[in-house]
């Protein structure tokens, strides 16, 4: 049986009236990538910092790797790996020599703190840029760097919070795929994110946070599953009369039909073959439209249905 | 882990703008402008050297009276003065020609002339009326009691010959060195930048990189230390190369006990780490508030130690705030200073000593106590 790597009960974090994390349940396994998902201020980096104890908590408590987390259990400190939404590098030191520093911290012997120094250079690709200084790097190398400080010691517990902000496309897919590579080597992940679109892209579980409430947990699937939509049909076109969405509105399995921006949406919970049927009745009335796009449901959707607002509405 | 900290603590600090400057760079310039602007003054000026005075004589038998005093001037062990005798246009040539500080007319009284004024002028100012004013005790003698005169004269003349440079004490008397005694105070209290990154580097509250410290496996107090050691380290050697500078270089005259020069201002570096590590250490405010927290404390305890003016300290001696400057660290680093050049014994030095070694405990005590906090209620 895989082992629990992080267990979280009944967490809750208040700033004088504000609930931070109001009474937050969470269970890692050993080999995850877990998703924390949910809009900026919903309680991810709180509840990140309470697991590090890093933050004085109300309420509840943690355990990593079985054992109690305490600011000074120093032997749990060094198998966790921790990359912060802030990038934590000296200015005045180099690359090279900040990744030395922070490894430095877990890791005494020399030769093997250069030996992992320099597999971390390699695994962010900073080869060239050792002898730069922060300063000196763009946004993406500098986030690369702050990887590679809290990895570079090899850690079993890996936490990201919100590694990709204000990071370019190119650099954003390497820290992924990253991601995913140091799982494949044997560490359990946590990432928070308010980009679903990441977290679909890497987690085998997700955790959705609002309000500093856990609101939904699952894999992608499961998530999905919670919803009633299954898929969104949406159609370019000029807007229908009453009497073409109301057909529609009849079709099995569409449960909403609307029109915005210039396009008709029509939601679905189930069934097949759906896209054939809503085409059928605009050929029927012999209604011109552009573009055609069926989509399935995303954790926007999710969070949507849930919530009752958009994930990025709420940042 | 404690050498790997230090080691980093200095790199890192060796490579911080702040501390090239203000400790480095700033003292030296600030030295060489005081050195351009008070140096010569006190050799051209107060440094006591002799004091060339031209005689022009009106009066034969008053003349032949002020020869003998002035005899008695010149022959004296460190004498102050001597003396050319001329006519009035030639003793008015060499003052203009600045070959003479002065000319004493002998009339019925003696009259000076000078051409500026300054402490030499004071000097001659102070002989004229002294010798008019035993004159006059002389002639009113004559008057009263001759059988008197004689043993009168022969006082007085004995009172005038003893006139001679004396030294206020064993050491260094140029009032001048002040300023860069005051100068290494201030660079000793800048030194509160490299305290104050340390405290702000430490606390998870405080930067992202205290927070990702905070975090690691590295005991707090064995990382604050090291961070402390290599501050230190950074703080003496700025200190050692400014007072090498004003030694070697600006050749400001820091007396003979050089090594307890230097291991004062070596200690003065660490009372100003610590003042900084304790500025930082308190409240939540960002690290530029914090910045211009220490570089006003440092120039406000620097000013009431008579940085910029001198009467400063004097004005706070006579107050009712005499007890503030007994425990300023700028106003003990340069009364050390000060001790140490003017005073044989060490009375007064140890006493400054001990103020520093306490102030220094007292700083880090209280930073510790306010960075000794492992867990946050927010960051």
């Amino acid at each position: 049986m895989e082992q629990t790597v992080v267990k979280i009960q009944n967490l809750v974090k208040r700033y004088k009236e504000l609930i931070a994390v109001d009474h937050f349940d969470l269970e890692i396994k050993q080999g995850e990538v877990f998703g924390l998902l949910g809009p900026n201020g919903s309680g991810k980096t709180t509840t990140i910092n309470c697991l590090l104890s890093l933050l004085e908590f109300d309420k509840g408590e943690i355990e990593i790797f079985g054992e109690k987390m305490t600011p000074t259990n120093y032997a749990l400190k060094k198998r966790i790996g921790i990359i912060s939404q802030n990038v934590a590098v000296y200015d005045e030191l180099t690359v090279y020599e900040n990744i030395d520093y922070f490894c430095g911290l877990y890791i005494t012997d020399k030769e093997t703190r250069k030996k992992y120094v320099d597999e971390a250079i390699k695994f962010v690709g900073l080869e060239d840029f050792t002898k730069f200084r922060p300063k000196k790097l763009s946004g993406g190398l500098l986030r690369r760097l702050n990887i590679a400080c809290g990895i570079a010691h090899k850690p079993e517990l890996i936490i990201l919070d919100e590694p990709t902000v204000a990071v370019d496309p190119q650099s954003r897919n390497r820290i992924l795929e990253g991601i995913l590579e140091l799982n494949a080597q044997g560490a359990t992940i946590i990432y928070t994110s308010h980009y679903m679109e990441e977290v679909e892209q890497i987690c085998s579980r997700i955790a959705i946070m609002d309000k500093g409430k856990n609101i939904a947990l699952g894999t992608k699937a499961e998530l999905k599953k919670m919803i009633k939509n299954t898929e969104t049909v949406s159609i370019e076109m000029q807007q229908p009369d009453e009497e073409i969405t109301k057909k529609m509105s009849t079709l099995p399995h569409v449960y909403n039909v609307e029109y915005k921006d210039g396009k008709l949406y029509v939601y679905c919970s189930g069934g097949k073959h759906n896209l054939i049927r809503i085409l059928g009745v605009l050929q029927e009335k012999d209604i011109h439209f552009g573009r055609v796009y069926s989509e399935l449901p995303t954790l926007n959707d999710v969070f949507l249905e849930i919530t009752g607002k958009q994930l990025r509405d709420s940042e | 882990m404690f050498w790997h900290n230090f080691k980093y603590e200095i790199i890192t600090h060796l490579r911080v703008k702040e501390v090239i400057i203000w400790l480095m760079i700033y003292p030296i310039a600030l030295g060489t402008f005081f050195k351009a602007a008070f140096g010569d003054i006190y050799d051209n000026d107060i440094k006591f050297s002799i004091v060339k005075t031209a005689v022009v004589i009106n009066n034969t038998e008053n003349g032949e009276a002020f020869k003998k005093v002035a005899e008695n001037l010149e022959n004296a062990d460190d004498a102050a003065f001597s003396f050319i005798y001329t006519d009035k246009d030639d003793a008015l040539k060499q003052l203009k020609d600045e070959d003479v500080r002065g000319i004493i007319t002998v009339d019925d009284q003696l009259s000076l002339t000078v051409s500026s004024n300054s402490l030499k002028s004071t000097m001659l100012e102070t002989l004229v009326e002294k010798y008019n004013l035993n004159a006059k005790i002389i002639t009113d003698t004559a008057k009263k009691d001759p059988s008197k005169t004689e043993a009168v004269v022969k006082a007085l003349s004995e009172e005038i010959s003893t006139v001679k440079a004396e030294a206020l004490s064993e050491g260094n008397t140029n009032m001048y060195d002040q300023y860069f005694f005051n100068l290494l105070a201030m660079v000793a209290l800048f030194g509160t930048i490299t305290g104050l990154h340390i405290a702000v580097q430490n606390q998870g509250n405080l930067s992202a990189l205290g927070a990702r410290k905070c975090v690691s496996p590295t005991p707090k107090s064995r990382s604050l230390i090291a961070s402390l050691c290599g501050t230190y380290v950074i703080q003496s050697i700025c200190m050692v190369i400014s007072l090498t500078f004003i030694i070697t270089v600006l050749r400001v005259d820091m007396g003979n006990r050089i090594p307890l020069v230097y291991m004062t201002a070596i200690l003065a570096g660490i009372v100003g780490s610590s003042m900084g590590f304790t500025i930082g250490s308190i409240g939540k405010m960002s690290f530029a508030t914090k910045n211009a927290m220490c570089t006003a404390v440092s120039l406000i305890l620097c000013f009431c130690s008579g940085l910029m003016d001198a009467s400063i300290k004097q004005k706070i001696a006579e107050s009712s705030f005499a007890w503030f400057n007994k425990i300023n660290p700028a106003a003990v680093i340069c009364e050390s200073f000060f001790s140490l050049n003017i005073y044989k014994d060490y009375t007064r030095y140890i006493q400054c000593v001990v103020t520093m070694i306490i102030t220094s405990v007292v700083f880090v005590t209280i930073g510790l106590l306010m960075t000794r906090r492992r867990k946050y209620a927010s960051l």
